[in-house]
């Protein structure tokens, strides 16, 4: 999963990198209005977390912007202006989420994690579940059949993004670009090593390759 | 206070009573005056006619009857003299059996009673020296029939005086009513703005009002502005504020503060503490309260908005639904009524399981606002806990206390209720009676 997040104070930024980074997102981060119009347009960002208050260009007309410009992407809106006012004003400017600052870290993980679900059609339950496989977010664990499966925070995103997309073609170059942010350089072997880490611990059939198309999660065995 | 109509009529009333007893007055006593100076000369005349008439014959000095006007010789005809001589004197026949007294001295004298007719006299008394003697001749004329007449014009004077006066007053009446319209209107435009069906009055008034208007209109202007710029200075304080404090909160719950659990939950819960007490001082400065609304609150316009940003915190599943009459504006300010209804709202979908619903109803005096759940509700013995400050029902659910406390603050200032009561769903119901601003 790809995030972007657009704070222009520094300490908080920060901290929520670190904290964001450590629950598997790949995350770019923006303090300037203007260039969030424009990079929120030109990267495949899964989710973007937008603070009002920016320089440049306010963070409302940002948004405005990018829906006006057609980009679906669902935005959670971060902001100490939390007069119900203003909340309406945001969900009119095209808001999926509002949470006023300052909030706990946990609380936000948890909104992002049920925002992403409701953009992919998924029930917000504790556990993120697809093809029999429930994922736990918060422990970065699966179970299957009952069975706890360790991952590693390489395969916990891989497989993340994948049960979010059941059944859907996924190109390699999709999967870097939303599992890695702007400045980790791609490399398609780390990919295929990650995918097979995974069949291994939980069956070959779980991941389906697709030649010259990409990897396909999901589908039932055929 | 009394009305300027009234005082206005009954100090013309006053004004016009007085002046009017004094001309009438003073005309009838000049005109009086005048009338008396003509009948004076008339009997000056008279008198020089008897003195005339008075020739010398042949047993001393007699009148000449043929020279005599025959006023004379009739009785009680109005016309009398009396003629006196050293020794005795003679009276005219048409006194009858009358005396008619002699005036101390020459001279006019008027009011005098006479006869069975009680005939009012004026006398002219006239010293002469004839033949050698001094003689006083006295003439009298009977001006009853003038007096009559006098009484007369009084009585008419005062009938049209009255009935002139009944006609300016309601002229009067008409006038001040027409040059105070301006007035009343600028009194129903102040009532509407009360009610909030207006912003600004009107400004095409007479000269004499618009610097009140003006004045009214600029204060007006200057409270919305100035609560526009309260609003946005908070809500600067709150984001400065805020940020910082959102930094803390999570460097208190990060994993450098790992081993030293003591510290982070100390760290924890004085932030919170600090947390919940910016957000309700911020929200408590940010009420309009009072002031007239710049901003009205249109039911239609604005309550789908807010279900729907509530839908969206709260997800689909909730269904909220409103009950308010088309066209219902309430006469409070915007932001304030959103900040009620949004926490009540919120603290409605915490709790609810599938159904809010908000009414709004209008009474004569006041309008009811209803926010009702299916959830768990409230037992009736806890009920009263929920307001007071800083009280948690459930520690979970964020925001109990807070949200709430807010929807106290901003009812107390409005002057208005709230009750607690078990809505038909099974849940919660919060009913809100909120008083009309008086006009």
């Amino acid at each position: 999963m790809r995030l972007l997040l657009v704070e222009d104070h520094v300490p908080l930024a920060d901290e929520l990198l670190a904290g964001l980074k450590a629950q598997g997102y790949a995350v770019d981060w923006l303090a300037d209005g203007r260039d969030a119009v424009y990079q929120g347009r030109s990267e495949p960002y899964d989710l973007i977390i937008l603070d009002l208050g920016l320089p440049g260009l306010p963070g409302l007309e940002v948004l405005s912007q990018w829906r006006a410009a057609a980009l679906a992407t669902p935005v959670l809106i971060l902001t100490a202006r939390d007069s119900w006012a203003e909340r309406i004003e945001g969900l009119k400017a095209g808001a999926d989420d509002y949470l006023s600052k300052p909030f706990h870290p946990e609380e936000l993980y948890l909104r992002i994690q049920a925002l992403l679900r409701r953009s992919h059609g998924q029930a917000n339950q504790p556990t993120l579940q697809a093809a029999g496989l429930h994922l736990d977010e918060g422990r970065q664990c699966v179970m299957r059949d009952g069975a706890e499966v360790q991952l590693t925070a390489a395969e916990f995103r891989l497989l993340r993004y994948f049960m979010l997309h059941p059944e859907q073609i996924l190109s390699k170059s999709h999967l870097a670009e939303h599992l890695y942010d702007g400045e980790t350089e791609r490399d398609s072997n780390v990919l295929e090593v990650h995918v097979n880490h995974l069949r291994r611990k939980l069956g070959r059939s779980v991941i389906e390759t697709r030649r010259g198309q990409g990897y396909r999660f999901g589908a039932s065995p055929s | 206070m009394r009305s300027i109509q009234r005082r206005l009529s009954l100090g013309l009333i006053s004004v016009m009573v007085i002046v009017g007893l004094v001309l009438a007055q003073t005309s009838l006593w000049l005109f009086e005056m005048g009338l008396q100076r003509y009948l004076e000369s008339g009997l000056r005349n008279d008198s020089e006619n008897l003195l005339v008439a008075l020739v010398r014959g042949p047993g001393g000095v007699q009148l000449d009857e043929q020279r005599l006007s025959p006023a004379y010789q009739r009785p009680f005809s109005g016309h009398y003299f009396r003629i006196d001589f050293s020794d005795n004197h003679w009276r005219s026949r048409s006194l009858w059996d009358q005396e008619l007294p002699q005036l101390p001295q020459a001279g006019l004298q008027g009011n005098l009673q006479l006869g069975p007719e009680g005939q009012q006299l004026l006398i002219l008394r006239s010293d002469y020296k004839r033949f050698g003697q001094a003689i006083s001749i006295s003439v009298a004329q009977d001006y009853t029939p003038v007096r009559e007449s006098f009484r007369l014009m009084r009585q008419v004077g005062l009938v049209l005086g009255m009935a002139a006066l009944l006609l300016i007053l309601l002229l009067q009446r008409v006038t001040v009513r027409r040059a105070l319209r301006p007035l009343e209107t600028a009194r129903e435009q102040i009532a509407q703005l009360q009610q909030g069906q207006r912003s600004q009055l009107d400004t095409q008034v007479p000269v004499e009002l618009e610097p009140l208007v003006a004045q009214i209109n600029h204060l007006l202007a200057h409270t919305e502005d100035s609560l526009k710029r309260s609003r946005n200075a908070l809500g600067n304080l709150g984001h400065a504020l805020k940020t910082p404090l959102a930094v803390l909160l999570s460097v208190a719950s990060s994993e450098q503060l790992k081993d030293q659990p003591q510290l982070a939950k100390l760290l924890r819960e004085q932030l919170q503490q600090v947390q919940q007490r910016l957000n309700r001082e911020l929200n408590r400065a940010r009420l309009a309260g009072e002031t007239l609304p710049g901003a009205l609150f249109d039911c239609d316009s604005e309550l789908p908005g807010l279900l729907a940003t509530l839908n969206m915190i709260h997800g689909e599943h909730l269904d909220l639904s409103y009950q308010v009459r088309p066209g219902l504006q309430l006469p409070w300010d915007r932001e304030d009524l959103l900040e009620l209804l949004g926490n009540l709202l919120d603290n409605a979908c915490k709790w609810a399981d599938a159904e809010v619903r908000v009414s709004i109803d209008e009474a004569p005096h006041s309008f009811q606002l209803r926010v009702e759940d299916d959830g768990p509700g409230i037992p009736e013995a806890q009920r009263s806990q929920v307001f007071s400050r800083g009280t948690r029902l459930d520690e979970q659910t964020d925001g109990h206390g807070l949200g709430l406390g807010i929807v106290r603050d901003i009812v107390e200032v409005w002057g208005g209720t709230l009750q607690l009561h078990e809505s038909e769903f099974g849940g919660l119901k919060v009913l809100i009676e909120l008083p009309r601003r008086q006009g």
